[in-house]
């Protein structure tokens, strides 16, 4: 056990991009904790899709020995989390384990909208909070600027930021320095009860489910008996341990300490994060605060183009969450595309990545529907009903009102594209809070908006609008009712439920004929006519029509042309193969996710 | 329609029956073009490529296999732009192969190079037939086509075809940009004027990459209507059948006894053999052992399909040609999809023979094929008018039918 004076425990939190996973990597190069030859990049990236995307996805813990000025050793546990919005909880988790954060802003880039978000989480949680400018080697770095607005917008005092670069290596040393000299020790008492907060876990499929625990008061050792208090689980410590950053056990944990515990314990669900460990026996009373259940925003319906993919898919579901307890799922089935999940994610990028991993981990073909939101459904008899999908929408006559949640959205723009976000805005539903100049080149936004608008391609519309300077964060603040009706798609005068959307009455006209036109372009021409139609009940309030298709011909077919006019006829097979039959329309996969970019 | 005996490639080695020569030079690339060719150059190259053309069809010759060759074709390229040397071409043939007295012999040729003194020579050397590329008889469709004749130097040379003795086969093209239906029309009329055997009739494809396809992706040139080209394909079986010259096959038109039937060839499975860069030849698996032209045939093969190098240099050295080799089970889907190409369609026991019984009823409740005959000693399936229209169905369908 280490003398907490000689512990510091500190993240790394940054927007993402702003350069933290390289950061680390210089950390642990400068600390001798991983070789030279075992370096590659992102050492604590650990995902594929991770490293290729260059984002973080999961929180990771590793203990560094820092050989400090003041001729001490220093356990640094470094703590490295999630820079999107959508994994918010596991940052405000992993806050939770440490006194300090280095908060990383790109000398470039300046101060952005997660950077505000995530230094606000930091100092919420009463840590130091370290602030570095990092990339100073790019030529276009500002640090006067930069400065500037960290003092701006976040009050922090900037002159004695660090000035680093993840490239070179430039500022490390100082920034471990500078986190031994400024974050305070940790406090606990090594006679109390044990109580050790859970900030990630993952799933090991020999040793179960493995947890990363920050120790705030007491010991925890192997063969202890311990209690999860959230979940009431009781269970014993098979092993405890150091991530360095492979796992090397050790005999005992002790206060601030930050290590992995392994309890035997299979299922995910039982091993939460945010949770606290305590004894089973004569342990602390109360839990250590701020644990909530993830509850997973955005819902998307999730059906394999080959049938028979239907088991592999759910097994495939089964085993992404052993390691991602925010996953969510639930059978559905679907006129238009058969069996399938309504998967329930955190947010859009977390939508993304575990579909790209179904796809290409478990070798999946899979066709998604449009993203949704849960809707709170008041219907006229007194009844509630919670609605994931837009097919179990009530019907109308039933219903007496529809909430829906609500984002606080903060952007930070430059002035220059105030007007273009406004407008923006304006045509998603957000009502203006207000705005204030950071500095010259940055205003921060506030706007209140539909979870269900920002979902609909926002971020990216943002991102083009601004020409890619426009930064965003958001937060729940909670259910609103609107006035919103389910609008149906009609292909050739049937109903395909897997097209249907909810939308507010007003844009039921204008979303309406955007879709059908797009679908239009979208949908190749049949054997016969296939009338596109949308519907609000039994109004129709836009028609297209996909007009029968009469010429499909490749005439030449002499000598040389017979393979690879047979070449060219398996290629459009394979791309038949690639669309879904609705009914007897060939639907191809782009169609179902049309809806998302209907800016009118 | 070859047969399953021969399909299954019981056949001794013998001598393929037609004969292709591809002529690799153009006095400049159509705008739609993605055949092989090279501008024509110095007379040392078509001397190369002539004596080269000259090897290639003595190889052959030496490989003395029973049998004679029925037809030849000589395509390109334009092989009239390299004047007289198309008919050394033809002399080589009799030099180096076994060619029947009084075959068929085809010769391409464009407007722009035809005349009177080279036709003479033609049909005293013994072609028997000129296909003519006129493509449109209206003066801006062939501009967007980037050809470089006029409408009346295309009568004139058809005219001297048939002032010539040969028969005359007129290539013409529909659903080009900025093509009216009334333009086609006259078209239409004009090849008929000309007293042509034999008309083809192609529906413009944009091919990938050619300057056309470009112009039309990039919104430089109106793309043009599938329907509107459906109209020009309907129009012109109309207007032909008035003035006697039938389709046989979905693109090719002629007078009753005046079809192609080295075209034909190619649509029942006969073999042939192509000579020169790029051209393609097919032939049974024994004759493709004898011809040495692949290292090892897979046990079930019973067709071979090869094509030369696409570039003079490699054809020269006998690079980069592709073989590509066909099972039993294939080769007969290949003859069903090829034979319903043609009017007469295919024989009802080969397309049980081949599995296709289901594919093809399928295809008949969706009205593109019909079966006719029943009942008869010769119950055939064949494509409908609206089958002609949608080919690529048909064809894909039976190619790889659903399991």
């Amino acid at each position: 056990m280490t003398d907490p004076a000689l512990i510091r425990n500190f993240s790394i939190i940054a927007h993402i991009d702003h350069g933290k996973s390289t950061l680390a990597d210089r950390v642990l190069e400068l600390t001798h904790t991983v070789d030279g030859r075992d370096m590659k990049e992102q050492v604590l990236d650990s995902m594929d899709i991770e490293r290729e995307r260059g984002i973080t996805i999961k929180a990771q813990a590793v203990r560094v020995m820092f050989d400090a000025e003041d001729g001490q050793t220093y356990q640094l546990n470094l703590i490295d989390t999630p820079g999107h919005v959508d994994f918010t909880y596991e940052v405000s988790r992993s806050l939770q384990a440490c006194e300090g954060a280095l908060l990383v802003v790109d000398a470039g880039q300046g101060v952005e909208a997660q950077t505000v978000a995530n230094a606000q989480l930091a100092m919420n949680a009463n840590l130091e909070v370290i602030p570095l400018i990092n990339k100073i080697d790019l030529p276009q770095a500002d640090v006067e600027r930069v400065k500037h607005e960290i003092e701006e917008a976040l009050a922090i005092p900037a002159d004695e930021a660090i000035l680093t670069s993840g490239k070179t290596g430039e500022g490390v040393r100082e920034a471990l320095e500078s986190v031994v000299k400024r974050v305070p020790a940790p406090q606990g008492d090594p006679d109390a009860p044990l109580s050790a907060l859970i900030f990630d876990s993952y799933f090991d499929a020999y040793r179960g489910v493995v947890a990363l625990i920050r120790v705030i008061d007491g010991r925890i050792a192997k063969d202890l008996k311990i209690k999860m208090m959230a979940t009431g689980v009781v269970t014993d410590v098979e092993e405890v341990g150091v991530r360095r950053p492979a796992n090397k056990p050790v005999p005992e944990l002790g206060v601030g300490e930050v290590g992995y515990l392994i309890t035997g314990l299979k299922d995910p669900a039982l091993v939460r994060v945010g949770d606290t460990v305590t004894l089973a026996k004569h342990g602390t009373e109360a839990p250590l605060p701020g644990y909530r259940e993830v509850k997973p925003m955005v819902f998307t319906g999730v059906f394999p183009i080959d049938g028979d993919q239907y088991p592999d898919l759910r097994d495939a579901l089964d085993k992404l969450r052993l390691n991602d307890a925010a996953l969510i799922y639930e059978p559905e089935s679907s006129h238009a595309l058969g069996f399938g999940y309504r998967v329930g994610f955190l947010g859009l990028l977390h939508m993304e990545v575990i579909k790209e991993r179904l796809e290409r981990e478990f070798g999946l073909d899979l066709l998604a529907t449009a993203p949704s939101v849960e809707y709170h459904v008041y219907k006229a008899n007194g009844e509630s009903v919670v609605v994931h999908s837009p097919q179990d929408m009530p019907e109308p006559g039933t219903i007496e009102r529809i909430e829906e949640p609500y984002l606080r959205a903060t952007i930070l723009v430059p002035p220059d594209h105030v007007g273009a976000v406004m407008e923006l805005a304006e045509g998603r539903r957000a009502t203006f809070k207000d705005m204030q100049y950071l500095s010259k080149t940055t205003v921060e936004m506030h706007y209140e908006i539909p979870l269900g608008e920002l979902i609909m391609d926002f971020f990216d519309q943002l991102k083009s609008r601004t020409r890619g300077y426009a930064s965003l964060d958001y937060e729940y603040i909670g259910y609103r009712a609107s006035a919103l009706v389910k609008l149906d798609i009609l292909l050739a005068g049937k109903v395909v439920d897997a097209l249907s959307f909810i939308v507010h009455k007003d844009k039921a006209y204008p979303r309406g004929r955007v879709l059908t036109e797009k679908l239009r372009a979208i949908i190749p021409r049949q054997f016969f006519e296939v009338p596109i139609q949308a519907a609000v009940g039994s109004r129709i309030v836009a028609r297209e029509t996909v007009k029968a298709k009469r010429k499909d011909v490749l005439a030449k077919c002499y000598g040389g042309d017979i393979t690879r006019k047979r070449k060219l006829l398996e290629k459009q097979k394979a791309g038949k193969k690639r669309m879904k039959a609705v009914g007897n329309v060939e639907v191809p996969q782009e169609a179902f996710m049309a809806i998302l970019k209907v800016d009118e | 329609m070859s047969s399953i005996e021969d399909i299954a490639g019981l056949l001794e080695p013998a001598f393929p029956a037609h004969l292709y020569v591809h002529v690799p030079f153009c006095r400049m690339k159509c705008s739609y073009c993605d055949f092989y060719s090279v501008p024509i150059g110095n007379k040392d190259q078509i001397d190369v490529v002539l004596r080269g053309i000259d090897a290639e069809l003595r190889q052959w010759g030496a490989l003395r296999l029973p049998g004679v060759v029925e037809t030849l074709y000589v395509g390109g390229g334009t092989p009239t732009v390299i004047g007289p040397g198309a008919l050394q071409v033809v002399d080589s043939v009799r030099n180096g192969m076994p060619l029947r007295a009084g075959a068929d012999i085809t010769v391409e040729a464009n407007p722009d190079s035809v005349t009177g003194e080279l036709m003479y020579v033609f049909a005293m050397g013994g072609v028997t037939r000129v296909s003519l590329g006129v493509q449109s008889f209206d003066e801006k469709v062939i501009g967007v086509l980037g050809r470089v004749h006029t409408p009346e130097e295309a009568v004139s040379a058809a005219e001297t075809i048939v002032a010539a003795g040969m028969d005359l086969s007129v290539d013409l093209m529909c659903g080009i940009p900025g093509q009216s239906l009334e333009s086609w029309r006259e078209t239409l009329d004009a090849a008929i004027g000309t007293g042509a055997a034999h008309v083809s009739v192609y529906p413009l494809t944009l091919e990938e990459g050619t300057p056309l396809e470009v112009a039309v992706s990039t919104g430089l040139v109106e793309p043009v209507d599938p329907d509107a080209a459906a109209d020009m394909m309907m129009l012109a079986e109309d207007v032909l059948a008035a003035a006697g010259i039938e389709r046989y096959e979905v693109a090719n038109y002629a007078r009753p006894g005046h079809e192609s039937l080295h075209n034909l060839a190619y649509w029942t499975g006969d073999h042939y053999i192509g000579i020169g860069p790029a051209a393609h030849g097919m032939v049974d698996a024994a004759t493709a052992r004898s011809a040495g032209l692949a290292e090892a045939l897979a046990e079930d093969t019973v067709r071979v399909r090869f094509g030369n190098a696409p570039d003079i240099d490699e054809w020269l050295f006998g690079g980069r040609r592709t073989v590509e080799q066909l099972t039993a089970a294939e080769a007969m889907r290949e003859d069903v999809m090829l034979g319903l190409r043609l009017v007469r369609g295919v024989d009802a026991t080969a397309v049980a023979a081949a599995g296709l019984d289901a594919t093809l009823e399928d295809l008949a409740r969706l009205e593109l094929v019909e079966r006719v005959g029943e009942g008869g000693p010769h119950a055939r399936w064949r494509t409908t008018a609206k089958g002609w229209l949608l080919g690529n169905e048909v064809f894909g369908r039976v190619w790889s039918p659903d399991e």
